[in-house]
């Protein structure tokens, strides 16, 4: 079997249906089976980057036999293939750290965690690679009933309000959406993306307006962005630590994704992107001012992370070739930094059930290897060098003032002094505190270990030596750019 | 306060040019899209008199890959939050009193036609009105009328599962078969037949029985879960 994108989704859908049978069978396949799936998608990540790499293509892959528009196709650039690829590994760093966490679960939970965690990864990927929106909506629908079901996965009171908000919120987001998708075909009365871009210029501007409010407001919930966010740090804190990871890497990414999608290619309007630079940094003021604010430390890595991403709207809303470059880098920043910070926060209060920051004090003693990580992973996330959120910062900073936007830079440097003063406070108390809490400690396992080694490695790595990766993110970024040569590489597949 | 009036003003700009815009789409009027194309095609190329079915299998196929799949995660999802550890000796009873003698001879003879009825539906999806999903879900609301109308009656788990397995299995082996023979994922790769014969569509008709046996087990077992979280005995343990 060749190797081609649709394995992204469809395995990872057939290895979902054979978990249950497999579990009865032996009881740790179920756990074993999603691993497999994320190491062979992270393979396939790095054969098929390089091709299209090596190639200068992008790979557009119909499916049933009917290509694009009558049928649904799978886009594989640049960009889309840098995200799917990035999913696809960090989905498996991830799998690695939840390999043993909390050994306690009953079997059946834990068969029915991997389905939906897996799915949840899966349902991000697609996201990202269909070339159809309808298709788009369908994955949208997958990460969400996955995204709910494992907010509440601890079945405690908290978890259980949290997942139900986010419900309501989420279908709320869902049905503009589709609302968005239902109107646009009545204009364009296709459901292709390379189709809907090409024939936009013709629709009537009122209705490209609604149908553009539509989907702002719709993808706006997904992204985190103000003042459509009040369900994620409910989320983010009753989720299970590696599912917060998730989020933060992978379906607030996948929401930015349909945002950017929609301004940058299926719609003309640049008068938008003034609009995208205004709510990034309200986004980002007013999460990171409610984040100084707060006591608990999975709800201050949730603050921070809504302001993040405000970060990256602005940074796509100035538009110009190098601040869409600093957008996609600071989104991989984000997954990378943010995720090890979930990773290892966990464990700093695994046992605790006020996750205050009360108890992490002192903790630096006891958790030497967590709190060295989670400290490595607080300065990258500010941007100090010479770790990899450095870089996209200051790409930012450096585009910002290629455009003359001093306002912008000015919220950005404030922004990140007050990053920096709640994220030191924590590495304070952690370091140079007495512990006072008597809450039993959780050594991590050796895979959480490895799993967050691993992404700390990467951002040093990525610190130190940004050419690994600033390749990639410049040719995704003159893809995403490059309106006439996606419409064409995808409405000439299969014409012979 | 201020984040009320926030809320109240965006759901008030939302719903007005949502309400406004939909009155300006015409209605009933033949345009130009890609559903015309279907409607041409699927008898000609497919051999396919539902079009409909044409779209939701084949044209879409992948879509509905999907939508089967939304359905599992929300089964799977639903039994991760009502689960709980079996107690010994509990009693898998679900309805307080047995229901009445009329409702139980009735539902002995309507339980057979229902069953009928549903697979009639997603058997003949491709040649009339309704499919896997419908079909799916007239099953299921023969087991709900078991289940109302028998304290005893009781589910096998484990069978449910085989069956929601297998039929999500053969649905994304398919694709596979059509991507392995050479071309893309879910093609059609058997012969399309004659038009309104019951073996026609090629893997249409395959597909949406699959679909019919995943949407009737999933959604009995959705319905068998719930019930039995709502016992009255298991509120008084709590």
């Amino acid at each position: 079997m060749v190797i081609s994108p649709v394995h992204y989704i469809a395995l990872p859908l057939m290895a979902a249906f054979l978990i249950p049978l497999f579990g009865k069978l032996n009881k740790d396949l179920a756990r074993i089976i999603p691993g497999l799936v994320l190491l062979y998608l992270s393979y396939i990540s790095v054969v098929l980057m390089n091709q299209i790499i090596s190639s200068n293509t992008i790979i557009v892959e119909i499916i049933a036999g009917w290509r694009p528009p009558w049928g649904i196709n799978l886009v594989f650039s640049p960009f889309t293939g840098f995200l799917a690829s990035m999913f696809s590994m960090l989905g498996f760093v991830i799998w690695m750290y939840t390999y043993n966490f909390k050994p306690e679960v009953d079997n059946a939970q834990k068969q029915k965690f991997y389905v939906l965690f897996m799915m949840l990864i899966t349902g991000a990927t697609g996201i990202v690679l269909t070339g159809d929106i309808f298709n788009l909506f369908v994955f949208l629908e997958i990460t969400a009933i996955s995204a709910y079901s494992l907010t509440a996965f601890y079945r405690e009171r908290d978890g259980a309000e949290a997942a139900f908000k986010y419900l309501l919120i989420g279908s709320f987001s869902s049905t503009l959406i589709l609302l968005a998708i239902l109107l646009l075909y009545t204009q364009v009365g296709t459901l292709n993306m390379a189709e809907i871009a090409l024939k936009m210029p013709a629709v009537d501007p009122y209705m490209k307006g609604v149908i553009l409010i539509l989907f702002f407001v719709g993808f706006g919930i997904e992204a985190e962005m103000f003042p459509l966010n009040g369900w994620s740090p409910d989320v983010y804190t009753q989720a299970p630590g590696p599912i917060g990871a998730i989020f933060a890497g992978m379906v607030v990414k996948a929401g930015i994704y349909g945002l950017i999608r929609v301004v940058f290619t299926l719609f003309d309007v640049k008068e938008i992107l003034p609009l995208l630079v205004i709510i990034g940094m309200i986004t980002m003021a007013v999460a990171e001012v409610i984040a100084l604010r707060q006591g608990k430390l999975k709800r201050m890595l949730a603050y921070s992370s809504i302001g993040q991403m405000g970060l990256v709207v602005v940074a796509f809303g100035i538009g110009t070739h190098e601040s869409v470059f600093a957008a996609i880098f600071l989104m991989f920043n984000h997954a990378i930094i943010k995720g090890m910070l979930f990773l290892s926060g966990t464990y700093l209060v695994y046992n605790s059930t006020e996750k205050t920051l009360d108890d992490v004090d002192g903790i630096g003693k006891y958790l030497p290897f967590t709190s060295f990580l989670f400290a490595l992973g607080s300065l990258a996330i500010v941007g100090m060098p010479p770790f990899a959120g450095f870089w996209s910062k200051l790409y930012l900073l450096m585009a910002a003032a290629d455009v003359r936007l001093m306002a912008v830079i000015a919220i950005i440097l404030v922004v990140s002094v007050i990053e920096i003063v709640y994220y030191f406070r924590v590495i304070h108390r952690i370091y140079f505190r007495e512990r006072t809490s008597t809450i039993e400690l959780k050594i991590p396992s050796f895979n959480a270990k490895s799993a967050m080694l691993i992404l700390a490695i990467i951002i040093v790595a990525v610190g130190v030596y940004p050419d690994l990766i600033s390749g990639l993110i410049e040719r995704a970024t003159t893809d995403l750019l490059d309106k006439q040569s996606y419409i064409q590489s995808v409405l000439s597949v299969g014409l012979k | 306060m201020i984040k009320q009036f926030f809320v109240i003003l965006i759901l008030s700009i939302v719903g007005y040019f949502l309400v406004d815009a939909f009155f300006k789409v015409p209605f009933g009027e033949k345009r130009n899209n890609v559903g015309n194309y279907y409607i041409e095609k699927s008898p000609v190329d497919l051999k396919v008199s539902n079009a409909v079915t044409a779209i939701v299998v084949n044209y879409r196929g992948f879509d509905t890959l999907g939508e089967v799949t939304v359905l599992f995660l929300a089964a799977t999802g639903l039994g991760s939050i009502m689960y709980r550890r079996k107690q010994k000796g509990e009693k898998e009873a679900r309805a307080k009193n047995p229901s009445s003698r009329i409702i139980q001879i009735g539902s002995q003879i309507l339980f057979p036609m229902i069953i009928l009825l549903g697979g009639y539906v997603f058997i003949h999806g491709h040649l009339s009105p309704g499919g896997g999903f419908q079909g799916g879900a007239i099953i299921a609301t023969a087991s709900l009328l078991m289940l109302i109308s028998y304290r005893k009656f009781k589910i096998n788990h484990n069978t449910i599962t085989w069956i929601e397995s297998i039929a999500g299995v053969v649905f994304a082996s398919l694709g596979f078969v059509g991507l392995v023979l050479g071309r893309t994922f879910l093609e059609n790769f058997l012969p399309s037949g004659e038009l309104n014969d019951l073996l026609s569509g090629g893997i249409i008709g395959i597909i949406y029985i699959a679909v019919g046996f995943k949407v009737a087990s999933e959604l009995t077992g959705v319905i068998d879960t719930v019930l039995l979280n709502n016992r009255p005995e298991a509120q008084k343990e709590n």
